[in-house]
């Protein structure tokens, strides 16, 4: 397995697949609520400060006098010790004139744009190096006769608010972290708990003995129940498959001992006796009995092969034409040889129709042979067109009325006196059923009693 | 000219009949019990002019023996015995190269039958002149004799009885004489008919025989 392939979703187990659906989520969802929690205590923080820095302007505000007709102040010490918290934060103030001059202060500061709602404005500035909150206040001094503007501008360092931002922060953190750590445990759970029933499956099946096909009996959720039955009707078939080769292998046995049986007493009969003329009758009848049992086993075994109720023939266009004349072309030798007259009819086109090529030929083999072991001297293939049938026609003894549907019948034989195994129509008739072929048996010569003939038709459905 | 078979079979009883039955047909006949065996040698040069070939063998499948002689040879003619009667093996042993497939059980006649028509294929590939009853055929010289006297043809009933003689004994079918006897050249519908009728006047009383297959075509055989 190369890693590429090794790394396809396909190939990944359900378990790390759920793994990673549902904990990559988890985890880009953790990120955003840490992300969130910093913001917000930094936000917190400066709020809880902004207040500070409010009342402390306020009160330096209060301070401002005028002084020689110019704005001044002297500035307690005490205004100032509400900034100073125990992070030792350094405090800057400043007050500046409405034309922006520096008025007095600890230390020159940038102003502001004002705020929207008239009160203090704030912001996070850099000066000298130092990062600043700063907060402008903006008001006015109102006498009798005289008002003036100003702006006081308060800043403080950060150290105050960035520790109660950490200490907010670490609180929210914790509290994320104990949830997530709950979340995961119960996906891994669920996870483990949803694949469990695959689990029992597996072992079920790996516990069977190989040889049982019975059903698969396992309490499984829905989607497990359809797999379930799913393997269940393949084990179903199976067992119906099986069935079909232990019943062949039953008859077999059984139709095949009876002719061995008489095989072998002929022979132990014949070696009892010294008569040559005997021994070659005794070796003409064995030869026929061996090639019987042949034939039988070979029937028995197509016989089961197209009665397995598994195997749908599969169907293809064929022409009879071209099929009788090459059944025709090859059985020609070996009945020719017998003396018998083995010929074709057929059309100067082709007859199309829809079968599977190897029964057809099967069956018109068996068609031929039958004929052929029940006495005929000629026999006709013909194939005739709209609707596309076809016959085999001969000039033996025939099939009387009242036999011809037990001749379908395996293991029926016409007459006793035959060469037949008595399955050949009945391999025929299972071949025309598996095709919807309707398979008919007439007398060629109905007026003439001692030969009329069989004429076994075989018409294929219309839509075919 | 004696023909050089080799028989691959596992089975001895049946071996032992067959070696007998073509022997006296004036072959030689070896024998190869085993699958791996019959593939070692046939992957050797060898002087055979016909394989049968059985496709159940011990330690090696027929079919792998097949393919292992197709490698290297292409022209040995090959006959399929086999108790599998299935299409699908046919058409498999077919596909892999062989020349002809006899489904067990068959009458010794037909195997007969079967040898000498690969052993005719096989002469008339090596351009030796091809014998059917009292008719020959030298191919390198392009004439016929009957009884030892030279039978002189028009080129048309020329071609139609070399192709007759060299499927002696089984039906070839008439598109097949149309085309070998006529290459091409348009001809009536009957013209086939006309042409054995003349052949057959020829034949006349010899023991040669051309036979009508009813529907498919013409079978060159001796009585």
């Amino acid at each position: 397995m190369t890693p590429l392939q090794h790394w396809r979703l396909s190939h990944l187990s359900l378990y790390r697949r759920l793994m990673i659906w549902l904990l990559c989520p988890l985890a880009l969802l953790v990120a955003i609520m840490l992300l969130q929690a910093w913001f917000a205590s930094r936000e917190a923080a400066d709020r809880a400060f902004d207040r500070l820095l409010d009342a402390a302007s306020l009160s330096i505000a209060e301070q401002v006098r005028w002084q020689q007709s110019r704005l001044w102040m002297d500035l307690p010490p005490s205004a100032l010790e509400m900034l100073a918290t125990d992070a030792e934060e350094r405090v800057f103030y400043a007050l500046y004139d409405a034309r922006g001059h520096f008025v007095t202060g600890n230390r020159s500061l940038p102003s502001l744009p004002p705020a929207n709602n008239g009160q203090m404005s704030y912001g996070d500035v850099i000066s000298r190096g130092m990062k600043l909150r700063l907060g402008v206040l903006r008001a006015r001094l109102e006498g009798w006769d005289r008002s003036d503007r100003f702006e006081v501008r308060v800043a403080q360092t950060r150290e105050g608010r960035q520790t109660l931002a950490n200490q907010l922060f670490l609180a929210s953190f914790v509290n994320i972290v104990i949830i997530a750590g709950l979340a995961m445990v119960v996906v891994l759970l669920s996870a483990r708990s949803a694949l469990e029933p695959l689990t029992r499956l597996r072992r079920a099946i790996r516990q069977r003995n190989p040889r049982t096909l019975a059903p698969l009996e396992l309490a499984l959720p829905r989607e497990l129940a359809e797999l379930r039955q799913a393997l269940n009707e393949l084990l179903a078939r199976m067992r119906r498959v099986r069935a079909n080769q232990e019943r062949f292998i039953g008859d077999a046995s059984h139709q095949l001992r009876t002719p061995l049986a008489g095989l072998s007493a002929r022979a132990e009969l014949a070696m009892r006796q010294s008569d040559p003329a005997t021994w070659r009758e005794a070796i003409a009848t064995m030869h026929g009995t061996a090639t019987k049992t042949a034939r039988l086993a070979s029937q028995l075994l197509s016989l089961t092969r197209l009665n397995n109720p598994e195997a749908a023939p599969a169907k293809q266009a064929v022409d009879l034409a071209a099929l009788a004349q090459r059944c025709v072309k090859e059985a020609f030798s070996r009945h020719h040889r017998h003396g018998i007259d083995l010929g074709v009819e057929i059309p100067e086109h082709a007859v199309m129709v829809s079968a599977n090529d190897w029964q057809l030929e099967e069956a018109l083999n068996n068609l031929i042979e039958n004929a052929s072991l029940y006495g005929a001297r000629q026999i006709t293939v013909q194939v005739i067109d709209a609707p596309a049938r076809l016959a085999v026609m001969d000039d033996g003894p025939g099939i009387p009325d009242t036999q011809r549907l037990l001749m379908l019948r395996p293991f029926h034989r016409g007459q006793e006196t035959g060469d037949g195994s008595g399955l050949g129509l009945a391999i025929v008739d299972s071949i025309a059923r598996a095709h919807d072929i309707r398979l008919t048996l007439q007398a060629v010569h109905p007026d003439h009693p001692e030969r009329p003939g069989l004429c076994i038709v075989l018409t294929f459905p219309a839509d075919a | 000219m004696a023909s050089k078979l080799l028989l691959i079979e596992d089975d001895s009883l049946l071996a032992s009949t067959l070696m007998e039955t073509l022997t006296i047909e004036n072959q030689r006949v070896d024998r190869i019990g085993d699958g791996g065996e019959a593939q070692t040698r046939l992957s050797l040069d060898h002087d055979y002019d016909l394989i049968l070939l059985d496709l159940n063998l011990p330690t090696r499948s027929g079919l792998d023996v097949l393919a292992t002689l197709r490698s290297r040879d292409r022209h040995t003619p090959v006959l399929i015995l086999t108790a599998r009667a299935a299409i699908e093996d046919r058409v498999k042993g077919l596909d892999l190269g062989a020349d002809d497939y006899l489904a067990k059980p068959f009458a010794l006649d037909e195997l007969e039958a079967r040898v000498r028509a690969l052993l005719r294929r096989r002469q008339n590939d090596r351009n030796e002149p091809l014998e059917l009853g009292s008719l020959r055929l030298d191919r390198q010289r392009q004439h016929f004799t009957l009884n030892d006297v030279a039978l002189p043809l028009p080129p048309r009933e020329h071609r139609l009885l070399a192709c007759l003689i060299d499927h002696a004994g089984e039906p070839v079918d008439k598109a097949r004489l149309l085309e070998d006897a006529f290459a091409g050249e348009a001809v009536g519908d009957n013209a086939v008919e006309v042409y054995v009728h003349r052949l057959r006047r020829r034949l006349g009383a010899s023991d040669v025989k051309l036979r009508t297959v009813r529907g498919i075509g013409y079978l060159l055989e001796v009585q």
